[in-house]
Order: C-alpha cells, then sequence, then structure tokens
C-alpha cells in the first residue's frame, strides 16, 4: 500500500464557491518541527563538545585555548596506540565469538531437540539479565581469582604454588565479556531457529543427511546471516563496552580504546581531558563504520526469513542417546552462567569480611552486610535515584519514541531527519557520551552538572535509539487501513493517532518502557563521569564499592538490587512474549 | 453523482506500484460501479484518490457537484471531510474498541451536528440490526471470525448515511461458500439502502454478478466501460475480452466488410473468419476474430464437409468434463480452439466439426 503523503507541491489555494480551502499539500506539521529541534537541541551538543575539546588546547583551569591537533597526532606517534588497537579487536572478537557459540548452542537445544529440562535455559537467561554487569563481573573475579576456589582446587590437584588461572588478563576479559552476552545471544537466536520451517531439514534428511550433516548444511547455514548479525551486534557492544576493560583489564594492564579514556581522566593527574576526547572521536568514528556494516548485514537477514505460513511447524528432532548428554549440557551451561556468579556473590554477601571459600568460614556467614546496606540512607538513596532515573528516562524516551516512531514508520514528511537525530547517537560508546556530557555540562555554565536530571538528560538521549525502533516496529505491526479507517469516519490526523494508532501501540510501549528502564538502571559507564554526591545510582556506587575493596557491602547491595530488577525483567519478558514483540 | 476527469497519479520510481492516466468516468445515484482489473492497474490508487487517501498528481473530482479535488486550482478536500464510506480489504475493524464503539465512531466524527449518546445508541443498534450483527455489540472486535468483521466493517461504513460507498476488494480475504454468501448479500443491501457504490476488484465472476457498470481498467488507463452484458459479449478490445471470461481470440487481418451477411472478414490462421463487427473503431481496423468457449458449436462431422463459412474440421484432443458441462480442446491445424458445450460426449482423438456462428463471433482491436 503506499504512503498517503500528499506529494503535489502548492500552498492554500482558495476553493470555489467561497468554502473553506484545503491544502492541497500535506507540509511538514508543526509536531515534527517541534520534533525535529528538540532532537537537535539533545543529540548535537555532545557532538560538538567532543569535537571541540578533541581539537583545542585546555589550560589548568578547564577553559578551552588555542586550537590544535597535538591530541590526535600524540595518539599516533604513540607506541601503545598499536597494542591497545590490537587488544580492541582480539577482545571484541573473542567474547562475539564466544557469546554466540554458546547462545546458538543453546538455542538449538532449546527449540529444535527433545533434550530435558528445556525450559531451564530461559529461566537463567532471564534471570541473569537482571544482575548488574559489575555484580557479574565481580562474581567471576572472585570466583576466577587468584584466592578463589578454582585455583584453590587446581592446586590442591596438581600441587605447585602459583596459581593456574591469570582471571586480570586478555583471555580473562574475553571469557567474562562473552559469559555476560550469552545469554542475549541465546533469547535473539531462539526464534531464530524457533521459526525455521522444518521442511528444509526434512528435505535434507530424505537426501540422506545425518543429524550433523543437516545441522552443518542446512540449519547452520540458513541460520547464518542471522548468526552473523548478532556476532557483529556483540562485536559491536564489546568494543565499546566499558566494565570489563576497567575492572579485568586495568589492573592486569591489558588496555583497550575505552578503557584509556577512562586511564586519561582518572588515573592521569591532571585529567587529560583533550586526549581523552581525542580517543572518543576515534571510536565514534570506529563505531559509525561498525554500524554501517551492521545495518547492510541485518538487512540481509530479511532474505532469509524462513517462515513460510503455509504448513508451517518448527520439527523437533529426536537426539536418542544423546539426550542424556545435551541435559547434562542444558545443566550445566546455566549453572556456569548464572549458579556459579550468584553462588560467589551470595557467599561474599554473607561474609563480614570476604574470604575464600572454606569450611572454617562457613561459622562466619551472617546476614550483617544486609542489616548495613537497608539501614544505610546513602544506599537506600542510591535505590530511590536509580528507580526515579530508571523511570523518568523510560516515560520520556517512550513518550518522544511513540511520536517520532509513528512519523517515521508512516514516512511523513520530515520523517527521514527526524530518524536520523534519533539514531545517532548509538554511534556514541557509552563512556564516551558520558565525557561528551561531562565536558557539556561542565562548560555549559548551568547548575545541573551532577543533578539527577542530568543523568535522566543522559539517559534520554543514549536511549532514544531503542525507543524508536521499538515504536516503529509497534506502528508497522499496524496497519495503514486502520488509521485511513479513521480519517473516512470522519477523524482528523490527531484524532486518528490518540484514538487508534496510541491505544493499539500500548504493548509496545509498555515492552519499551520496561526495556529503556532496565538499560538505564544497569548503566555505568554512561553515568560514572556524570553522577554527582547528590545522585549516586546503585550501578555506579557497586563500581566504586568494588575500587575502595568494599566486597561484603557490594555483593549484599548487588543481592537486594537484582531481586528488584529481576521483578522489572520478568514483567519486560512476559509483555514482549505475549505480544510477540522482539527482544532487544 | 461522482464524477471523475482525467484523474493521473505519477509515482516516483522509489514507489513501486501502479501510477494512473487520465481516468475519468461517472457514477450516478445509486450506481453500484465497479473497477475491474488485474492487481497493478491501477483500479485501488484509483479508488483511494476518490476516498482522499492519496494525492493525485493532476485531474478533477466532483462529488454531489461539489469539487473534492482540482489541480488546477489547488483544491483537496481531506478524506475525514469528504463523508464517505469505506470497506478495507483488510476490513480495517479496530481491535481496541468494541463491536458497538467501531460502529459508533463516524458518528461521534459526524461535524456540525452533534448526536446525542441515545440517538448513537439507536442508529449503531439500527445498523448492528441489519448486518446480523446486534448481539455481538459490546464484543471486542477483535473476537469476530472473518465474515463477521467483514460486516462489522460495512455495518460503520453505512451507519453515518455516507454520500458514496468504496468497497476495496472486500470478499477477497473470505473463503470460497463465504465469499458467495457475502456477495447476494452486499447486492441486496446496496439495493436496499440505495447507496451509490464504487467497488474494486479482481474478480470477473464477482464484478459481472454485482455491477450496474463495470470500468475494466489495463495499465493505469481504462479499457472500457459498459454494463457486465456489454463487457462480456461486446467487449472493446482483446485486452477485454481475455480478461472478462474465457475466449477463443483468432488474430489476423481485415479482408473486408461482407455486404450480404453485414460483417467483416478476417484473414486467420483457419482460414477466412465471417464475424460481426459492433463498432466502427474495431471495424476499421480489427487485428482478431472473438469467440467464447459457450458458444462455439460442435458437431459430429457430416458431408458438408467445411464447405460452409465459419466452419472447421479438427481432432478432439482434450475433454474434461466439469459436471454441468464439457469442456474440450479441438486441434485444428495449429491452433487450440476451447469448446464449452453442454450436451454431447466426446472421447479424444475424434474427429469434428467445430462451427462459429457469425453473430456470436465478433471482430475486435488488438492492442
Amino acid at each position: 500500500m503506499m504512503g498517503h503523503a500528499g506529494r503535489l507541491d502548492g500552498a492554500i489555494i482558495p476553493a470555489e464557491r467561497g468554502g473553506k480551502a484545503y491544502p492541497a499539500t500535506r507540509r511538514v506539521s508543526l509536531a515534527v518541527v517541534l520534533l525535529i529541534a528538540l532532537l537537535c537541541a539533545a543529540v548535537i551538543p555532545p557532538f560538538v563538545f567532543l569535537a571541540y575539546s578533541s581539537l583545542h588546547q585546555l589550560d589548568p583551569t578547564g577553559a578551552f585555548g588555542a586550537l590544535t591537533f597535538e591530541h590526535f597526532s600524540t595518539i599516533f606517534r604513540s607506541r601503545a596506540f598499536g597494542s591497545t588497537l590490537v587488544n580492541s579487536v582480539a577482545y571484541a572478537l573473542g567474547s562475539a565469538l564466544l557469546a554466540l557459540a554458546i547462545g546458538a548452542a543453546q538455542a538449538w537445544l532449546a527449540e529444535r531437540t527433545d533434550a530435558f529440562l528445556r525450559q531451564l535455559l530461559y529461566v537463567a537467561s532471564i534471570v541473569s539479565l537482571g544482575i548488574p554487569y559489575v555484580l557479574y563481573i565481580v562474581a567471576w573475579l572472585l570466583f576466577l581469582g587468584k584466592a578463589g576456589p578454582l585455583n584453590a582446587l587446581l592446586l590442591q590437584l596438581f600441587g605447585g604454588t602459583e596459581p593456574y588461572i591469570n582471571v586480570y588478563s586478555l583471555s580473562g576479559m574475553i571469557f567474562i565479556e562473552g559469559m555476560l552476552w550469552s545469554p542475549l545471544a541465546f533469547l535473539l537466536l531462539s526464534p531464530v531457529f524457533r521459526n525455521s520451517d522444518a521442511s528444509f531439514e526434512e528435505a535434507a534428511s530424505i537426501c540422506g543427511a545425518g543429524l550433523l550433516s543437516t545441522l552443518r548444511h542446512v540449519t547452520l547455514r540458513m541460520a547464518r546471516p542471522a548468526l552473523l548479525a548478532l556476532g557483529l551486534l556483540v562485536f559491536i557492544k564489546a568494543s565499546e563496552s566499558f566494565e570489563v576493560p576497567a575492572l579485568v583489564g586495568l589492573p592486569g594492564s591489558t588496555i583497550v580504546l575505552t578503557s584509556t579514556i577512562y586511564q586519561r581522566l582518572t588515573l592521569d593527574m591532571p585529567p587529560d581531558i583533550g586526549s581523552a576526547s581525542a580517543f572518543g572521536v576515534l571510536l565514534l568514528v570506529i563505531m559509525a563504520i561498525l554500524l554501517q556494516i551492521y545495518n547492510r548485514v541485518a538487512a540481509q537477514t530479511h532474505r532469509y526469513q524462513t517462515v513460510t505460513g503455509k504448513g508451517y511447524r518448527p520439527r523437533v528432532i529426536r537426539l536418542g542417546r544423546w539426550r542424556y548428554a545435551a541435559g547434562a549440557l542444558i545443566v550445566a551451561i546455566p549453572f556456569i552462567v548464572v549458579v556459579v556468579p550468584l553462588a560467589t556473590i551470595l557467599w561474599a554477601a554473607l561474609l563480614p569480611f570476604y574470604e575464600p571459600l572454606s569450611v572454617a568460614a562457613i561459622s562466619k556467614l551472617g546476614f550483617g552486610n544486609f542489616v548495613q546496606v537497608l539501614n544505610s540512607q546513602s544506599f537506600r538513596d542510591s535505590i530511590a535515584n536509580s528507580l526515579i532515573l530508571g523511570a523518568s528516562a523510560a516515560t520520556v524516551v517512550t513518550a518522544l519514541a511513540a511520536i517520532a516512531g509513528w512519523c517515521v514508520a508512516r514516512r511523513v514528511a520530515g520523517s527521514r531527519l527526524l530518524d536520523l537525530l534519533a539514531t545517532l547517537p548509538l554511534v556514541f560508546p557509552a563512556i564516551v557520551l558520558g565525557l561528551a556530557f561531562l565536558e557539556l555540562f561542565v562548560h555549559g555554565g548551568t547548575q545541573i552538572y551532577g543533578s539527577l536530571f542530568s543523568l535522566v538528560i543522559v539517559s534520554v538521549v543514549a536511549y532514544i535509539p531503542y525507543g524508536l525502533r521499538y515504536a516503529q516496529l509497534g506502528v508497522i505491526q499496524i496497519h495503514p487501513e486502520l488509521e485511513e479507517a479513521a480519517a473516512i469516519a470522519g477523524a482528523g490526523h490527531v484524532g486518528a493517532f490518540f484514538r487508534i494508532a496510541l491505544p493499539l501501540l500500548v504493548p509496545a510501549m509498555i515492552s519499551c518502557w520496561l526495556f529503556v528502564f532496565l538499560l538505564a538502571v544497569r548503566a555505568v559507564s554512561l553515568m560514572l563521569l556524570v553522577v554527582g554526591p547528590d545522585s549516586q545510582v546503585v550501578a555506579v556506587a557497586l563500581f566504586d564499592f568494588w575500587n575502595n575493596g568494599q566486597i561484603g557491602e557490594l555483593a549484599a547491595l548487588g543481592c537486594v538490587w537484582t531481586a528488584i530488577v529481576t521483578v522489572f525483567t520478568v514483567a519486560f519478558l512476559i509483555v514482549a512474549r505475549r505480544y510477540q514483540l522482539p527482544i532487544g | 453523482m461522482l464524477q471523475v476527469e482525467s484523474l493521473t497519479k505519477v509515482y516516483s520510481p522509489r514507489e513501486n506500484g501502479g501510477g494512473i492516466r487520465n481516468i475519468g468516468f461517472q457514477v450516478t445515484a445509486g450506481e453500484f460501479y465497479t473497477l475491474l482489473g488485474p492487481s497493478g492497474c491501477g483500479k485501488t490508487t484509483t479508488l483511494r484518490a476518490v476516498a482522499g487517501l492519496e494525492v493525485p498528481t493532476a485531474g478533477r473530482m466532483t462529488l454531489e457537484g461539489r469539487t473534492i479535488f482540482d489541480s488546477g486550482k489547488g483544491i483537496f478536500m481531506p478524506a475525514n471531510q469528504r463523508r464517505l464510506g469505506m470497506v478495507f480489504q483488510s476490513y480495517a475493524v479496530w481491535p481496541h474498541m468494541t463491536v458497538f464503539e467501531n460502529t459508533a465512531f463516524p458518528l461521534r466524527m459526524l461535524r456540525g451536528k452533534r448526536w446525542s449518546e441515545l440517538d448513537i445508541r439507536q442508529r449503531v443498534m439500527r445498523t448492528l440490526e441489519t448486518m446480523g450483527l446486534a448481539s455481538f455489540a459490546s464484543r471486542s472486535a477483535a473476537q469476530l471470525s472473518g465474515g463477521q468483521q467483514q460486516r462489522l466493517s460495512l455495518a460503520r461504513a453505512l451507519v453515518a448515511e455516507p454520500r458514496l460507498l468504496l468497497l476495496d476488494e472486500p470478499l477477497s480475504n473470505l473463503d470460497a461458500l463465504l465469499r458467495e454468501q457475502m456477495r447476494s448479500e452486499l447486492r441486496r443491501l446496496q439495493k436496499e439502502v440505495g447507496i451509490t457504490t464504487v467497488y474494486v476488484t479482481h474478480d470477473q465472476s464477482e464484478a459481472l454478478a454485482l455491477s450496474d457498470r463495470i470500468a475494466v481498467m489495463h495499465d493505469g488507463r481504462i479499457a472500457q466501460i459498459g454494463t457486465p452484458h456489454q463487457i462480456y459479449l461486446q467487449p472493446d478490445n482483446a485486452f477485454v475480452a481475455t480478461f472478462v471470461g474465457r475466449s477463443n481470440l483468432l488474430r489476423g487481418r481485415l479482408l473486408g466488410r461482407d455486404m450480404q451477411d453485414a460483417g467483416v472478414r478476417i484473414a486467420t490462421d483457419l482460414g477466412t473468419v465471417l464475424c460481426k463487427s459492433l463498432n466502427s473503431a474495431a471495424a476499421s481496423s480489427p487485428g482478431a476474430a472473438l469467440i467464447r468457449p459457450e458458444h462455439v458449436v460442435l458437431t459430429a462431422i457430416d458431408g458438408s464437409g467445411g464447405s460452409e463459412i465459419n466452419r472447421f474440421r479438427g481432432r478432439v484432443s482434450q475433454v474434461a468434463f466439469l459436471g454441468e458441462a464439457t469442456e474440450c480442446v479441438v486441434q485444428i491445424g495449429k491452433v487450440d480452439i476451447l469448446v464449452r458445450s453442454l450436451a454431447g460426449q466426446y472421447d479424444g482423438s475424434e474427429l469434428v466439426d467445430v462451427f462459429f456462428p457469425p453473430e456470436r463471433t465478433l471482430a475486435i482491436a488488438v492492442d
């Protein structure tokens, strides 16, 4: 069906018989103009400030000095830059492959086989989505660390004095980041396997292919575009990730691009904002290129969409005697991905002072940390701040996205610019966006630096692209004829939007709200540089605890917070599943 | 009632859709008017332009004497002010409203006159009763079956007594049995209400059964306008002849007017065929002789043996027994002729005589 935007040029010309004049064209409406202006005001300044500080000298008071290319030339001349780049690529690639392998194995087992306990995989993934990044990373650091239970076990088994595993290394980073992304990879891949038409596989087995060759030549081949797109997505996410590079990489001196920025700002004295901004600009360019490639690849996946509609039913593959082996794997994966880190955290939370797993320590277990966390005003404040931040950011993003998403999906005049503006923040790695806003708030001369309000602004800009995609998908599911029917029935554009489109968008919007909420309360790197003393949020508090060595408090607060967030995660998934919305 | 003059809609190459060129037609009050054509012929674009959902590139449209579109004067009345009723292909029943609220919506949107809740209630219930949906009034529209949604869509289109009812392939989403039911119901309803209707379909049997008049469209233009009889029995050109109903088309060239039979002779692959010529345009440059399968007369071979005009000898090559009739393909030389006969049983490979009655054989233009 054609779009119904007017294409006849011409201004308002009076109709004959002295009747009312009708505009012969649908001009750019006021709502679109306002929305574009608002987005410009929110999205453009961070770019400007980042680019400006990367190209200017900064005097000690923080004011801008003369124009200079020195920040960039220093980077390219430094010997460490090469190894930083190599580390970044190795780290992102390794984590993408690991997450993809674990996710795809889980998705195949859960969707296409009759293996035991398949539902366990879903439960585990959903729980893991609610665990804050920092908490998850810390759990692994405690588990795999020098004094951790795994090294202790290996030392007992094989003897020796030096620990066998050094988690503060590139492979440690890859392992933890890969683990972090594997649940999402699973949740995004399971519909791919679920929706693939069994007749393709049946055709292969008729041709004489066995289970493994069918899997290799048909199932995985047909899922390849989706696998490639997802792998690229995790690669991008890992390249811009900050938590693992900061918590795992920095102590072991495995430096990647994102951690360099943090290093320049917090570990150098005085902070080298110019150099950090130059790194930020470099990362922006890399992100822009990667996202372009991703969009190309993602567009390809539609060609392979395999749901045929008629006679479609997924086939469940009988594993036979492999069923028990698969069952063991199904128990093992969630055990590693969720149970081990959670148990480690719980252990840490129950001990007054952290010590490795031992029988002797069991007598010391108690709820002291929980009591302390729940009684402390600052902890309670940070929980409240996080909830307020998440809720406000989600509400603003959802409202903006509903209108913008409708305009973009219905291709009203001006929607291309709207789409571009609302998608632009995607190129910002969170730490770089935080840096850009830090400079904006500091130089803006405003009072909002460090306030909760400023965090809301940062989150809205960071998550508007996700909101837009959600709303757009929601609108696409609404047949345009439903709105045209309202026009025929006598409703104007505004009436049709509020009475028809908006009510039908509600499920997508609820799901969008919960998604943005979850993103906003988990964010560490986005907030790290802009939080102030009065706007401490849980995710950043956990990060600070680790750096201060307050493991008990960290673990206790983490447990409480995980429980709260899990409620929202479950609500999100119920809504998403009920209305068959894509996750992520 | 509705007057459409040289309506044109050009799409930019980006949008792949059939544009329309120079469409003109008139619909008189109370008429059931059908736009018939294959997909991509521009019939839906035309309907949407009448509805106001599409802004045409050029042309003029008046509804009840009032201009609703005029590219020259820059007039475009938006859809929501045209006071029309429309049934969409997808029905476009609003799933978040009840059956009652769906139907009441156009009344609540009426300008000028503010309806009381009581009046709305009465009017809606009356309309729903006509459609046999009264007992579903408080049900959510999402719970209705396909046929019920279709009737709800029609109720919504009719409730505010629109000036014009537009139907965009309303039967195409129904299964075969329901489609026939709805077809006769639609016709009965339209006559009862007496509402002027523009109907869009690609199904020629629907068009023939329902319409007062049909405009056959092809490639963004109107190929022929006429009553169902005219369209079927006197097609203007090869496109209409082959699109509406099945036909045997024998291409050839004009030999000349036949004074005795008041027809024209066309030289075809079979030999000379004597045809009736309906209009002067076709008579001046006929490209083909057309005969419908049911008008071909099939007889056992006799002594006269092909000497008579329009009589040819051939061999039955395929036979299909359809119950109410038998269809055969008769091979005459290299030409296959489709014959539909009510009586007679034929075996394969039988020799037969085929006769084209000249008064049933038409000379038509080929594009």
